[in-house]
């Protein structure tokens, strides 16, 4: 059984804003988690590595967790 | 010769590409079509918490007129609506963001987050870009193409994996008789136990 997180829950879009759901896709250093490992298809992975990036940059997720 | 010749061919097919070109040349129609965008952005701390009102205004005004001149509202396609909106608060930051003020940086370590969802043609990107960058009161903003839907996730709870409970339900009776035998104490036996142990 995959662990497809997006899949199972229904989500189509993903939030930037939604830190609570992107903290599920990275890891304590807060570097992303891979495609293998989370088992999301291509085009989740792309949407979530794009709101992940803009979640940073906005400072509600960090680059680096120390 | 063979370096004239080819150079020849080359220009005939890009005259050729050209007037292919020029055929498919009103791309700008395409763009004025009404896309879904979203403004998030941080307000800096140093803005009174009544002031904040004021600059969330002064955003909204420049996406609504943020419309290139060449725009024509008589076709109805460079309308901006507002779908929906998302009031600033107080937010501590990731990390420590620093703006250039005047001269010297400061550091800010969090700011009023607040966000803008709304529906403009793709020409007011740029021209909006502009107006918020020149907004002093903004930390940072983002400018992010999404749809008119609400994307924030309505996550089920984690569910547990099911697990062969008939060990643990056979050693909980077990447990609980030897809690409640031990709960009645009389408060007199309760004193004299703290007494005896005060005065050792």
């Amino acid at each position: 059984m995959s662990n497809n997180i997006l899949t199972q829950n229904d989500i189509q879009h993903v939030d930037y804003k939604d830190t609570e759901l992107l903290k599920q896709f990275i890891n304590p250093h807060g570097g992303m988690v891979s495609r293998k490992r989370l088992g999301l298809t291509a085009k989740q992975q792309r949407s979530v590595e794009a709101a992940i990036k803009v979640a940073r940059f906005m400072g509600l997720l960090p680059y680096v967790q120390k | 010769m063979m370096m004239t010749s080819t150079n020849g061919v080359t220009a005939e097919k890009s005259a050729l590409l050209d007037e292919e070109l020029d055929i498919t040349a009103p791309i700008e129609e395409v763009s004025v079509e009404p896309r879904v965008y979203e403004i998030g952005y941080h307000i800096i701390p140093a803005v009174k918490e009544e002031d904040i009102e004021k600059t969330v205004g002064e955003i909204r005004k420049a996406i609504e007129s943020s419309h290139p001149k060449d725009d024509r509202p008589s076709e109805g396609a460079g309308k901006t609506t507002f779908i929906a909106e998302g009031a600033p608060s107080l937010m501590k930051l990731a990390y420590p963001m620093s703006v250039r003020e005047g001269e010297k940086y400061t550091e800010y370590d969090r700011g009023y987050f607040g966000w803008i969802k709304f529906e403009a043609p793709a020409t007011i990107v740029s021209t909006l870009n502009d107006a918020l960058k020149s907004n002093t009161n903004i930390l940072r903003f983002v400018i992010w193409r999404t749809v008119r839907e609400d994307t924030r996730a309505k996550i089920k709870a984690p569910t547990l994996r099911e697990v062969k409970r008939t060990d643990t339900i056979k050693s909980t009776p077990r447990r609980a008789p030897a809690e409640e035998v031990a709960a009645p104490v009389s408060e007199e036996a309760l004193e004299k136990a703290l007494q005896d142990i005060t005065q050792e």
